[in-house]
């Protein structure tokens, strides 16, 4: 396009020719210039509306996807409601089709009865709507799990250094860890003696299985378990401990107790949350938790004590 | 500026706290000695080096390298535990602690120059002295018996070579042999640990010599958990252990090291093992340093300070100090209290009130474990029992089994406490 300009521009001296070039030249390329800005905001115009069509095609794929979650949620109830209120059976007249749904969600365990086996797991774990991490982790999700495996929960060392060996929850390995947790894994801070039975674990594990599938799996009701066995006054819980308090009452536990989160025979007591920390104390203190060294511990142990030692204990990792 | 009452003891206080009321005359860092390395003076002296962070200078005196817990040697005994089960070492107080492990004996203190003195000749000066030396025994408590006739007849009331002894004796009874014991009068160490002691003998010999017998002269007419051994006995050993309380001459015994004969109430038996376990008193240096009164140190409930001297302190089964039994737990439960006031004293730390607990665990046969325990306070005139709980007879075995679980917890957890 610059040789156009000699063109254009007959009948001037070499030198006008030469200016009115230039001339011409820097008129051509600053216009050429603002085409180029022009251009771009087209460009990026285009690209803003591939985005928006992008968006817009994600939104209705997950309209989709949610109408899919909604309809597998609404399945995955009914089967659950299902398993939960089946009849015995007469012998006579054998279900020949058993419910698909039921047995890809059981396995071959007994749900119901793993719900009030869960009974055991409940004062530390909550699963279901809205679980969160307690004195153990939600076991949402649980299954297909890399162990150890929820950003902000501290697990012990055994279970990280057994991650990072590659260890999944799957029902082999869940089953394993259920039936000795501290065989399994020596030095794991879950102070569960084990579960020797295996139709037992079975039951257990087909119940957790539920709210395993994948995130619609979890029933959109009250948290099947939330942390507590025991109900605590919420201005009990709402007591702020005097953490250096708690360090001179807590020398009291580490007695029995050990700092290192270790557990064997005695359930570890470090890095509980503040509120499951309280909630058992007061369990201890009114008797409906048995152990008489704990009932007799706690039991002098007034409401800021319990909160001082709990504020101690949160945050104690030796 | 007008002080008012109240904002002049908040000046005081803030004074007291910003600058350490160091109780440390003519010297740099205040400096604390702890005679005795077991569960009074190991707790006492990592809690006081711990929490001071450096602050206080800390030395433990005790001359073993390696301590022995009294609490566990009996499942020892009965084979439940090797002997490097229950040894422990004073290393990862040392290094990481910060706390000078001298091993030396004690043997001399002069509270006036408020030092120590040991066998190898140094002398060591001291703001706060914490003795907790536990238990020597009263000469000739026991007729016939003193302490060069304890290869004979062992006590194995001290941990380690004796507990060895003991077992070897055991082990070394011929068949349908008669193992005696002499147990001590009140007080004394571990209120249930002779019989616990019966109930690990009779468990090896049920397994090993199941026609040997077991013979307890007892100098008292109850003892600690009795219904619970007695149950015990006769659910697991039904016949084998005769025990003689002094209601049928138990407390009139002779024993004749040489000839192997113990004579209980005038009837002399053979016998190829015997257990002598004599009446106790204070460790020697509680004795030295003129802070017993008998046969034991009497001491303040508030701080373990002694009566005698405010600046000497006693913990564990030397001191009186009220109604805690004497036990490993009570010692630690002791030693931290201790701890907490030694560190006020000398550091201007806060100073929290006494609290102390105890819990005692006996194994009575495999997985058949039994508990005792309460909790104390400090008033004016001792400790004083507040709350307390035993296990009751007729328990489930997985309640028993339990119970023997939790004491091998304990005793992790307390020679965590105590050792590091």
């Amino acid at each position: 396009m610059p040789t156009m300009s000699t063109t254009l521009l007959p009948g001037l001296g070499v030198t006008g020719l030469v200016l009115a070039g230039a001339v011409a030249f820097a008129t051509v390329n600053r216009d050429r210039q603002e085409l180029d800005v022009a251009q771009s905001a087209i460009d990026a115009a285009h690209q803003q509306r591939a985005a928006l069509e992008a968006r817009v095609n994600e939104l209705e794929a997950a309209h989709v996807d949610r109408d899919t979650l909604e309809a597998r949620i609404a399945e995955l109830e009914a089967a659950l409601d299902d398993a939960l209120s089946v009849e015995p059976e007469p012998a006579e007249a054998p279900d020949p089709t058993p419910d698909t749904a039921v047995l890809a969600v059981a396995g071959t365990g007994d749900i119901e009865n793993g719900k009030a086996l869960f009974d055991q797991c409940a004062s530390c774990h909550e699963v279901g709507a809205g679980a969160g991490n307690s004195v153990g982790p939600h076991l949402n999700l649980l299954f297909g799990r890399k162990a150890a495996g929820i950003d902000g929960f501290r697990y012990s060392d055994s279970l990280v250094r057994a991650a990072s060996n590659g260890l999944e929850w799957h029902a082999d390995t869940l089953s394993a860890y259920i039936e000795d947790p501290r065989t399994f894994a020596s030095g794991t801070r879950m102070s569960y003696a084990g579960m020797k039975d295996a139709g037992e674990r079975r039951d257990l594990l087909a119940y957790l299985r539920v709210f395993s599938d994948n995130p619609s799996d979890i029933p959109e009701a009250d948290p099947t378990a939330v942390g507590t066995d025991h109900a605590v006054d919420p201005d009990i819980l709402a007591l702020q401990g005097d953490p250096e308090y708690g360090e001179y009452l807590s020398s009291e536990c580490k007695t029995c107790h050990q700092t290192s989160g270790g557990d064997d025979g005695i359930p570890s007591i470090v890095l509980w949350p503040e509120e499951a920390f309280v909630t058992a104390m007061h369990a201890y203190k009114d008797k409906a938790r048995p152990n008489p060294v704990m009932q007799m511990i706690a039991g002098r142990l007034n409401d800021e004590e319990i909160a001082a030692l709990a504020a101690y204990f949160k945050d104690l990792d030796e | 500026m007008k002080l008012n009452r109240r904002s002049f003891v908040g000046a005081v206080a803030a004074t007291t706290l910003a600058a350490p009321m160091v109780r440390a005359a003519g010297h740099g860092k205040p400096r604390v000695i702890v005679v005795g390395g077991g569960a009074g003076g190991a707790t006492a002296a990592r809690y006081i080096a711990k929490d001071s962070e450096g602050a206080i200078d800390v030395t433990l005196i005790e001359p073993t390298r390696t301590y022995y817990t009294c609490f566990f040697s009996n499942l020892y005994i009965g084979g439940f535990k090797t002997i490097d089960d229950i040894g422990h070492s004073y290393g990862t107080l040392a290094s990481d602690y910060g706390v000078n492990v001298v091993h030396d004996w004690a043997i001399g203190v002069d509270r006036d120059a408020k030092t120590v003195t040991l066998a190898g000749g140094a002398t060591l000066g001291y703001d706060k002295l914490i003795l907790s030396p536990g238990i020597d025994f009263v000469d000739g408590s026991v007729a016939g018996w003193d302490i060069s006739a304890q290869n004979a007849m062992p006590h194995a009331y001290k941990a380690g070579s004796q507990s060895e002894l003991l077992k070897a004796q055991l082990m070394a009874m011929p068949e349908g042999g008669t193992y005696a014991m002499v147990a001590p009068p009140n007080p004394y160490r571990c209120p249930p640990g002779p019989y616990e002691r019966v109930s690990m003998v009779a468990h090896y010999l049920k397994n090993n010599n199941p026609t040997a017998k077991i013979i307890v002269a007892d100098p008292k007419g109850k003892f600690s958990k009795q219904s619970l051994f007695e149950e015990g006995w006769n659910n697991h050993y039904a016949g084998m252990i005769d025990w003689i309380g002094s209601d049928f001459g138990g407390d009139v015994v002779e024993v004749d090291p040489g000839a192997m004969t113990v004579s209980i109430d005038g009837e002399v038996t053979n016998v190829d093992v015997c257990n002598v376990i004599p009446a106790m008193k204070a460790g020697r240096i509680a004795e030295i340093a003129g802070v017993t009164d008998g046969n034991w140190a009497p001491v303040n409930a508030a701080d373990m300070s002694t009566k005698a001297d405010p600046d000497v302190y006693v913990l564990g089964d030397a001191s009186q100090q009220g109604d805690m039994p004497k036990s490993g737990y009570s010692a630690n439960s002791q030693a931290k209290v201790c701890a907490n006031a030694v560190r006020g004293a000398l550091t201007g730390s806060r100073v929290f009130p006494a609290k102390f607990s105890n819990t005692c665990w006996s194994l009575i046969e495999t997985n058949d474990g039994v508990k005792v325990g309460a909790t104390y306070e400090a008033t004016d005139e001792k400790i004083a029992k507040v709350d307390g709980f035993i296990s009751a007879t007729g328990e489930t075995a997985e309640l028993r089994q339990k119970t023997y679980e939790e004491s091998e917890g304990w005793y992790t957890g307390i020679t965590s406490d105590m050792f590091g």
